[in-house]
């Protein structure tokens, strides 16, 4: 038994050892002449890719040394990443931090240590702790979704919400956003409002639960593309195209295909590329001395049909 | 011949508890919601519905039966999607490479877990527990962490497709696997030995039993079977989520759970793994329709899960 064991430890740590020979190096070792450091909460999908790809990107171009950090969601290690930054002295550092308040000590630690600090994306709790903050505003988002939509069901109809998890910040400043809307279209009624948890399964089985309790619903509105691609095969599986439209957040690559088919009617890009390179611009004019907003909002870009092409890859 | 008899009295009750309280979810909610619950094609919806967990509840219900659990069957089933939808794009490979690959994939996790279990001496809820973990991470490392779309028309009809123009093929091939699990469980050497793996391992040993064998089996058959759900998942989603999935496990268990199957293993019939995972699929639906907020239905299908094992407890007391 002990010798199945041990046998079975051996095989287990081979796999495991082979599993991580096999993934790429995510962190680029810290240079000593790095003036600049860029702390991503990830590297793992499209949207930390193309942040960190636009932060680098910017850098290149304005001719700064910049080191990247993947923080590997994990809060406690990107506050020490944040940590050894300060004491390499790094002229400045862009954050898009793992957690809204994990990295609230480190940060406020590396500016009080007279480093400053540019927060990207996602905002902390305590936003003064930062230098500034670049970003989108989730109310926004949700108010150029629902007005597209809005506008689309000229001002009158039955409209659904499928929201993101519960008390989340984008799902609280997505819907926000749709409610401020309706407040003008007093004609548009909410007919169903659930969570469907960002996720696409979940949403096919809640919008096909929907479809069939016989309420009529003109518009699908979702916090995000994942729900929305459920929304629309729901839709699509039932015959509906041509009543129900769906409209999605995010721009993923999926979404981005259906509206280019003409099968999801909008969906709005978080601007990802710009929010990077504002980021690392703003850092390099506070190093330069110059005066920043605490908060500095990149607009929101609404795709539609019309528009897609530009940006599908 | 007395006593047996009034063995299979108490036996049957029991069961018949379930079936009632299935049937009373299902009057209770036909009558608040005669014009869409009621509806035929709405029953269907929910067969549908049920088909994705009912899969992977018969793959839980042999392992909960052998003695042990597996918390690996929601990653497996995000994983298998991954690998289906990458090799369905449209233009590249015949329908059966993705679904040889899904479920090769699921069969050789299972297999892994019943090692660990079966040779490895680890408890099912760690060894899982850890495939769990890994599993999922090795699917967002496969789809880089974005749904993986764009899959053929052949790959979408798989599970979007239906059999005489209104039965989804989802309930047939839920209907024809669990056709032939039950008949593995109840009518074979193998299932007999799985009941008899969970009642009491030392005495299935002595009898002469390959207990790391039925292990290795049924653990194998679970993942083989997260691997078939993972595909039809892809094929019904029209795309490989990495992030799908989450939680089924959960829905897999509560299903064997509320069909009283016994938690600590030796016992449970294959119609009440059945009668769970349509009592979940319908709650879902029938709260969905009128519009009860999710969080309510949380705690709705919670009290169910305990009401039914609770009645599972005193049945068993009584006998």
């Amino acid at each position: 038994m002990k010798k199945r064991l041990t046998v079975f430890v051996a095989v287990f740590m081979v796999l495991a050892l082979t599993l991580s020979a096999c993934q790429p190096a995510a962190t680029e070792a810290p240079a000593a002449a790095a003036k600049y450091a860029l702390m991503m909460s990830h590297m793992t999908n499209a949207f930390t890719i193309e942040m960190s790809d636009a932060v680098k990107a910017k850098a290149a171009e304005l001719g700064v040394d910049l080191t990247v950090n993947d923080g590997g969601q994990d809060p406690a290690k990107q506050a020490s990443q944040v940590e050894s930054a300060v004491t390499q002295g790094v002229s400045c550092i862009v954050i898009e931090p793992a957690s809204v308040d994990g990295l609230v000590p480190a940060i406020e630690a590396a500016t009080k240590a007279g480093i400053p600090v540019v927060v990207v994306n996602q905002k902390i709790s305590k936003p003064e702790a930062a230098s500034s903050f670049v970003g989108v505003s989730n109310v926004e988002g949700g108010i150029l979704e629902m007005k597209t939509a809005a506008e689309d069901l000229g001002g009158k109809g039955n409209v659904a919400f499928l929201l993101g998890p519960m008390g989340s910040d984008a799902q609280i400043g997505r819907t926000d956003g749709y409610k401020e809307v309706l407040k003008e279209y007093p004609d548009i009624k909410v007919v169903f409002e659930q969570t469907a948890n960002w996720k696409t399964d979940e949403a096919l089985a809640l919008v096909e639960n929907w479809l069939q309790s016989g309420t009529q619903i003109d518009a699908i509105v979702a916090n995000n593309d994942g729900m929305a691609m459920g929304a629309l095969k729901a839709v699509e599986d039932a015959k509906l195209s041509d009543k129900i439209k769906v409209y999605g957040l995010d721009a993923t690559p999926d979404a981005l295909a259906a509206v280019k088919d003409g099968k999801l009617a909008a969906t709005i890009s978080q601007s990802t590329t710009a929010q990077g390179q504002k980021a690392m611009e703003t850092c390099v004019a506070l190093v330069n001395g110059e005066k920043v907003d605490p908060e500095i909002l990149v607009e929101f870009t609404l795709i539609t049909k019309d528009n897609v092409g530009d940006y599908l890859k | 011949m007395n006593e047996n008899l009034k063995k299979f009295n108490i036996n049957s009750l029991r069961e018949l508890g379930i079936f009632l309280a299935f049937v009373f979810i299902l009057v209770v909610l036909m009558a608040l919601s005669p014009n869409a619950f009621a509806k035929p094609a709405n029953l269907i919806n929910i067969l549908k519905q049920a088909s994705i967990n009912g899969i992977l509840a018969t793959g839980m219900m042999f392992v909960i039966i052998s003695g042990g659990i597996d918390l690996s069957v929601g990653s497996i089933v995000a994983l298998s999607g991954v690998v289906a939808a990458s090799f369905a794009h449209p233009g590249e490979f015949p329908l059966y490479v993705p679904l040889i690959l899904a479920v090769g994939v699921g069969a050789i996790v299972g297999l892994i877990n019943g090692a660990g279990v079966a040779y490895g001496g680890l408890p099912p809820f760690i060894i899982t527990l850890g495939t769990m973990t890994i599993v999922r991470g090795v699917a967002l490392i496969a789809a880089n962490g974005q749904p993986v779309f764009n899959v053929t028309k052949e790959f979408e009809a798989t599970a979007g497709g239906f059999v005489f123009n209104n039965i989804p093929n989802l309930v047939i091939y839920y209907v024809v696997i669990t056709l032939i699990l039950a008949f593995v469980l109840t009518r074979t050497v193998f299932g007999r030995r799985v009941y008899a793996v969970g009642g009491n391992e030392i005495a299935a040993k002595v009898s002469g039993i390959n207990v790391e064998k039925i292990k290795l089996a049924v653990y194998s058959l679970s993942g083989f079977l997260a691997g078939i759900a993972g595909f039809l998942l892809a094929s019904r989603i029209i795309s490989g989520n990495p992030t799908s999935g989450q939680a089924y496990e959960l829905d897999a268990i509560a299903a064997v759970v509320i069909g009283g199957v016994s938690m600590s293993g030796g016992s449970g019939k294959w119609y009440g793994t059945v009668i769970g995972a349509l009592m979940i699929a319908i709650i879902s639906n029938g709260l969905d329709i009128l519009n009860v907020s999710s969080h309510f239905q949380l705690i709705i299908k919670g009290l169910i899960i305990i009401v039914a094992v609770l009645v599972d407890i005193k049945g068993k007391g009584k006998q």
